[in-house]
């Protein structure tokens, strides 16, 4: 059943989801939204493109910590420390970030070797995905419908909103999304013509156009690897790369991670924190050699297992057009036009 | 009347063409077409035919001179400059990174660049605000007439206002939102250590994890590695995903050394570094 409610009353649903758990949702900050554990639910606020960094770290943090010790003392005294997971509401995913869950799923839980802090905070949490508006043209960077992403696809969320103008619908993808909307009371039951806005918006956002090439997962894989060792067409696209983490960091598909022992005194913790397969140590061994001395050697791995590898590992592109690596690349570089040329190539 | 951004478009083109003809040059640094007018990219120009890809418009904010290090030493390059751009030229060249003879810089004069994430403009409050380059060997427009409205200093008068608890408050509270992408080191044509300190675990000089500590350690640090060398271009905070404004402290630090040394970095071919030349009167201020 469709349910309803106003963009004015949005901290209403806000409190109410916030007795459910920790309510996580797009705030206003410096440079731009961001996803913040919310303690006033006035500081929910849908009006927002897109957030600036990706959802990621709601499930992956920037930093998690699995052990503390003391240097010097036994190994038998170090402790593992327990995640602190809790019934969370994620609130506000755009459909590109949604499914971007779903490929992550792949690496933390789908190989076999299930990564538990993933797998428990993925379980204890309640997605409500939020579409684009289709009304409003794409952010130039964009380009997830050359990925298959809908601008309102209701996939992978347990609850679905779509804005109508002043109104806010929310509609139940999965059970858990179904129990959690029948519990909030501030919500009332939206009319007929408010489902058919619902279907119809969802039918238009499948073929709403952002940026859009014609990407196939097999040719492109394929394509990739015979461009491997053309080190022209890299150094050409890399030329101006930075060798930054701004794209990685920002990317709601990147998931590679350092682990590091970091202590403050005698106190230490052992943690993983995420890391670029852009910074020149990330292949640092520790004999001294390193095998991707150069800019164009990092951004063809972090473009090919993306397009190529992942392809070839687990089936789907690892990528899904959200623009946010473009957006914030500081000299513009766009992974778009980087697999346009690889076609043309 | 400043040039416009077209025609210094077209005389940049002309400019690197004749360069790369004559083979006085193997490669032109300079803009070419991004994803859309108002990205784009940092481009490097071999041969006349690449000399079409060429851009210029108020949008071209790198700063090219980054590049310079990248490239083996002996390579005839041309570069692109604006003014501050020029003067992290003058400054690579100060530090022996890069030589006179192998550039060949093509000086922009230029007013109204914007901020492609703000449309904001860039003047003094961000970078050091001088129109034209400080250093050039073909000028591609006319140099512009005026002196900017703001000092480069003007914007520090909030910052230097505040008691130190309160200015401590403030960049805590700014570097914690630093994610640790190092975009802004990357960014910077000063900032060419290979490796920076804080990529080092032998010893290790401060945590990787994006929290007060290692950040301040970073932040702190490389504003000090910068203290004399920052040119005020803008360019780490241009680059910052989440908007630090890293310029305020580069500013006070270039202020407290010019007022202490009499020099600004970057501002002339002829002088050293401030913090690597010694003059018996040079200030003590720095030990007080
Ligand atoms: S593509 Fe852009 S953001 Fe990514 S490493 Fe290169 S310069 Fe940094
Ligand atoms: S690679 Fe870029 S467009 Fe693709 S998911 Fe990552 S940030 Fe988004
Ligand atoms: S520190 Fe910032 S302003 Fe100074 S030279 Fe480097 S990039 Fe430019
Ligand atoms: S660019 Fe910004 S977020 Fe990235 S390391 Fe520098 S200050 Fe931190």
């Amino acid at each position: 059943m469709l349910k309803k409610t106003t963009v004015q009353k949005l901290s209403d649903l806000a409190a109410g989801l916030m007795e459910k758990g920790a309510l996580i949702a797009p705030v206003r900050e410096e440079a731009g939204h961001n996803f913040r554990e919310i303690s006033d639910p006035a500081a929910v606020d849908l009006d927002f493109y897109n957030t600036l960094l990706s959802p990621k770290s709601v499930f992956f943090p920037h930093t998690e910590d699995f052990i503390r010790y003391k240097t010097g003392a036994s190994i038998a005294e170090a402790v593992c420390v327990e995640p602190d997971i809790r019934p969370t509401v994620l609130f506000g995913v755009r459909p590109c970030d949604v499914k971007s869950f779903e490929i992550m799923d792949i690496h933390f839980t789908g190989t076999g070797k299930v990564d538990p802090y993933w797998a428990k905070r993925r379980e204890a949490a309640t997605i409500f995905g939020y579409a684009f508006d289709p009304n409003t043209p794409a952010d130039p960077a964009d380009f997830y419908s050359t990925l298959g992403i809908g601008a309102a696809d209701p996939e992978g969320s347990d609850v679905f909103m779509i804005r109508k103008d002043q109104d806010l619908l929310l509609q139940a993808v999965s059970p858990k999304g179904e129990k959690l909307l029948s519990e909030l009371p501030s919500l009332s039951d939206a009319s007929a013509d408010d489902q058919k806005y619902f279907d119809g918006t969802v039918a238009a956002g499948r073929t709403f156009k952002t940026r859009f090439t014609c990407v196939e997962a097999e040719p492109i894989a394929k394509k990739f690897e015979d461009l491997f060792h053309n080190a022209a067409f890299w150094e050409k696209v890399s030329e101006a790369c930075l060798s930054c983490g701004a794209c990685t960091f920002v990317c709601p598909t990147c998931y590679c991670f350092d682990i590091c022992d970091e202590t403050l005194f005698s106190q230490g913790t052992r943690r993983r924190v995420w890391d670029s397969c852009m910074f020149t140590d990330f292949t640092l061994e520790a004999s001294g050699h390193n095998p991707r001395t150069k800019v164009y050697q990092r951004l063809r791995q972090k473009i090919s297992h993306k397009y190529s590898y992942h392809i070839r590992k687990y089936g789907p592109i690892s990528c899904v057009g959200c623009g946010r690596c473009t957006r914030n690349c500081p000299v513009n570089i766009d992974i778009f036009s980087i697999v346009n040329e690889a076609m043309k190539a | 009347m400043a040039t416009s951004f077209k025609q210094i478009e077209e005389n940049l083109k002309t400019e690197a063409g004749k360069l790369l003809d004559a083979g006085k040059v193997s490669m032109v640094l300079a803009y070419g077409r991004g994803y859309d007018e108002k990205h784009p990219l940092p481009y490097v120009a071999r041969s006349l035919a690449d000399v079409d890809g060429m851009v210029f418009n108020e949008y071209c904010t790198a700063n090219l001179a980054r590049y310079l290090v990248r490239y083996p030493r002996g390579t005839k390059i041309g570069i692109a400059a604006k003014a501050a751009d020029s003067r992290a030229v003058i400054q690579l060249i100060q530090e022996d990174k890069v030589k006179r003879d192998d550039l060949v810089i093509l000086g922009i004069p230029v007013y109204g660049m914007k901020n492609a994430k703000t449309d904001e403009a860039i003047d003094a409050k961000t970078t050091c605000g001088l129109y034209n380059p400080v250093i050039y060997d073909v000028l591609l427009g006319e140099e512009v007439h005026g002196q900017p409205v703001l000092s480069p200093y003007e914007v520090l008068e909030k910052v230097e206002a505040m008691g130190q608890d309160e200015r401590f408050a403030f960049w805590k509270k700014e570097l914690d939102r630093c994610i640790r992408c190092y975009a802004c080191r990357k960014a910077c044509p000063m900032c060419y250590c290979d490796p920076c300190f804080i990529d080092q675990n032998k010893p290790k000089w401060g945590e990787k994890s994006p929290e007060t500590g290692g950040n301040l350690m970073y932040h702190l640090t490389r504003f000090h590695h910068l203290a004399g060398r920052c040119i005020d271009c803008g360019e780490c905070s241009r680059a910052c995903p989440v908007d630090i404004p890293l310029y305020l402290f580069h500013k006070k630090v270039a202020k407290e050394c010019e007022e202490m040394f009499g020099q600004a970095a970057g501002m002339s071919i002829d002088e050293k570094p401030a913090l690597i030349n010694f003059r018996v009167e040079d200030s003590d201020k720095i030990l007080e």
